[in-house]
């Protein structure tokens, strides 16, 4: 026996053996979560005679469903460049704080996710009518002169929504900057790099893994979200995961809810590959 | 060696002891629910406070049973037990007639006839339907609530609901919620000025006078208690198409809320109760169904939920609205139609 090959060995089967922890958590996410998806896909490529596309023709055909989808998109994209223009920084001061100061910040952010949504909604219902704090402020400030509607408008989903996932854009960014060697910053100034061109050419990018995942994290729930818009902006505003539960619970339509759960469905992973992808490259160049 | 403690406990004991504790820790819920039997109701979230307080200590006590209630939306129930057919979990379920109509389609139910429920031959007419598959209990009613401190006199005519003064501050039920479903054939009534029977056959004039009430939503919902939660803020002015039984129990709790009975008339909502087909204890099923459709339970749960009673046995509670119009709505209509509103309903109504 060669020593190359004896050596390798016991590490290999050590870490062949570690991965059967992984057996339980498999075993139920394919029972309770790709089984369904399967299920999910069959539905909706078959018709009275079998395979068929032509759900996925009406659908894409019809105007209204168009109309949907870019609701769904503009709603998350908004949803996730306010959470990230508002998370960015809290992530860097909660990783350059120390002590009391950390904890305090880290329990502001964790807690507020232990408040559940359906609260969190009833609260911002509070906030956004015509006498609440945001509507006093602007009329106070003078931006607006008149007290104006935010309940129920796409402006009023944004805030609630941003406000549910903000956690999800904080956490990923603060993990990674929080392993981000100070020092470095502080070589490029001694070199005389500008505050700006640090945080372009040094900070920026090695922080650019947390954020993709931030982004990944808060578009992937945001894209998908039913309850916070079915609270915050009703009926009137349909988006692909509302669409999706009406067509089975209201309209007892499971062609046309797989149908929507499949092109939602597309539209998360994509944006979750993309962004694991994008993540890795990144990370590659450092 | 087998002997564990000096006491003489050997592994052999130890074991069978175990073993014999693993038993019956696994089987007492078995044993336990055995003594007490259990039937699980399903209907509107709603419900749940007068089921609790007027109809569970009477049925448990007189039937020595346990009665589960699950409150959720009719077409929730409708989900569970077409997902749950072959092994149904619920007993009895209370919803709105037209899902009804849709689990009597689904083949979901089990007529209920005199022999099994003997206070059927109590109903008044109209009240049992599709040959007994199920039964009306109460007949809560829809009009217009307002907030009492935002408008001194009550709405007179739905039409008030369109004047450009309300704009942004009327809620309306989706046509998701069977409450939903009266404004779309008053919105016909008073667009063409038709009798309220014809009129409700045409919704093609009925969606155009509701499109015309958009500058003056404030939203459409399918959750109530948000809407009365907006309205008693003041936040909305009125909810068109509110239930009697959610509004004036609100009013009653102090909430500055009013509800009209406009001069258009008003719609009676018929709240529905029927036997699961094959769901667990049928005999107690039915017995909680001959309850709910007897004197002592609609003389107790009639007025909270501000409804009219349907056994002839029991008289209408204080304070319903008299001298006006009820317009009974044709569900059979409504079931074949319904799907073809709501998709236009989106792209009518939408923002």
């Amino acid at each position: 026996m060669s020593a190359s090959a004896a050596t390798p060995a016991p590490a290999g089967g050590q870490k062949d053996r570690v991965a059967w922890l992984a057996v339980p958590a498999v075993g139920y996410l394919a029972i309770v979560y790709a089984l369904p998806l399967v299920f999910l896909l069959a539905r909706s490529v078959t018709g009275p005679e079998g395979f068929t596309l032509s759900l996925f023709i009406q659908f894409f055909s019809d105007p209204y469903s168009w109309r949907v989808i870019w609701n769904t998109l503009r709603i998350a994209l908004l949803t996730t460049l306010v959470c990230l223009v508002i998370g960015f920084p809290v992530a860097i001061a909660m990783a350059r704080a120390k002590g009391l100061m950390q904890v305090a910040l880290l329990v502001a952010i964790i807690l507020p996710l232990s408040i559940g949504v359906v609260v969190k909604a009833f609260a911002w219902q509070i906030v956004l009518r015509r006498d609440g704090v945001v509507s006093q402020f602007l009329v106070g400030t003078g931006i607006w002169s008149e007290p104006q509607r935010l309940l129920f408008t796409e402006s009023g989903l944004v805030l609630g929504a941003a406000n549910v996932f903000l956690p999800f854009m904080i956490l990923p960014i603060y993990s990674v900057v929080k392993l981000i060697d100070p020092r470095l910053s502080e070589a490029g100034a001694t070199l005389g790099a500008s505050p700006f061109y640090r945080f372009r050419r040094i900070f920026l990018p090695l922080t650019m893994p947390g954020l993709v995942s931030g982004i990944a994290f808060v578009f992937s729930m945001s894209v998908s979200m039913f309850v916070i818009p079915s609270l915050l902006i009703g009926d009137r505003f349909q988006m692909l995961a509302t669409l999706t539960g009406r067509s089975f619970l209201l309209m007892r339509n499971e062609a046309l809810g797989s149908t929507t759960a499949v092109v939602l469905l597309v539209l998360a992973v994509s944006i979750v590959v993309a962004s694991s992808w994008l993540a890795k490259r990144l990370g590659g160049s450092q | 060696m087998t002997r564990f403690t000096k006491d003489g406990i050997d592994r052999r004991i130890l074991l069978a002891g175990l073993g014999a504790g693993a038993i019956g820790t696994l089987s007492a819920p078995s044993v336990l629910r055995a003594q007490t039997r259990e039937i699980v109701v399903g209907g509107a979230a709603s419900h749940k406070p007068w089921v609790d307080a007027h109809v569970a200590p009477i049925f448990e006590r007189k039937y020595n049973a346990k009665l589960t209630f699950e409150g959720t939306r009719s077409l929730v129930n409708l989900e569970k037990m077409q997902k749950n057919k072959d092994r149904p979990y619920l007993s009895v379920v209370q919803m709105d007639d037209p899902v009804m109509i849709l689990a009597v389609r689904e083949q979901l139910l089990e007529p209920i006839t005199a022999a099994k429920a003997p206070n059927v031959a109590k109903l008044k007419p109209g009240t049992i339907h599709m040959e007994g598959q199920w039964a009306n209990y109460l007949q809560p009613w829809q009009g217009i609530a307002y907030n009492t401190n935002v408008l001194k006199e009550p709405p007179a005519s739905w039409n008030d609901a369109y004047d450009p003064k309300f704009k942004g501050r009327i809620i309306i039920p989706s046509l998701q919620n069977t409450e939903g479903l009266p404004n779309l054939f008053m919105a016909s009534h008073l667009a063409t000025g038709k009798p309220m029977a014809e009129a409700a056959r045409d919704t093609e004039n009925g969606f155009k006078k509701l499109v015309s009430l958009k500058p003056n939503l404030l939203t459409v919902y399918n959750q109530m208690p948000q809407a009365f939660s907006l309205l008693e803020q003041g936040e909305a002015h009125m909810i068109v198409g509110a239930l009697s039984s959610f509004a004036l129990q609100r009013r009653l709790d102090g909430a500055p809320i009013g509800l009209a009975a406009p001069k258009e008339g008003i719609f009676p909502v018929p709240s529905g109760i029927a036997v699961v087909k094959g769901g667990p204890n049928q005999d107690l099923a039915f017995a909680y169904v001959n309850e709910l459709l007897g004197a002592e339970i609609q003389a107790k749960i009639a007025p909270p939920t501000f409804a009219l009673p349907t056994n002839v046995d029991v008289p209408p509670p204080p304070g319903m609205p008299t001298g006006v119009a009820i317009h009974t709505i044709d569900w059979g209509f409504v079931a074949d139609n319904r799907n073809d509103w709501v998709r236009r309903w989106d792209r009518e109504m939408s923002m």
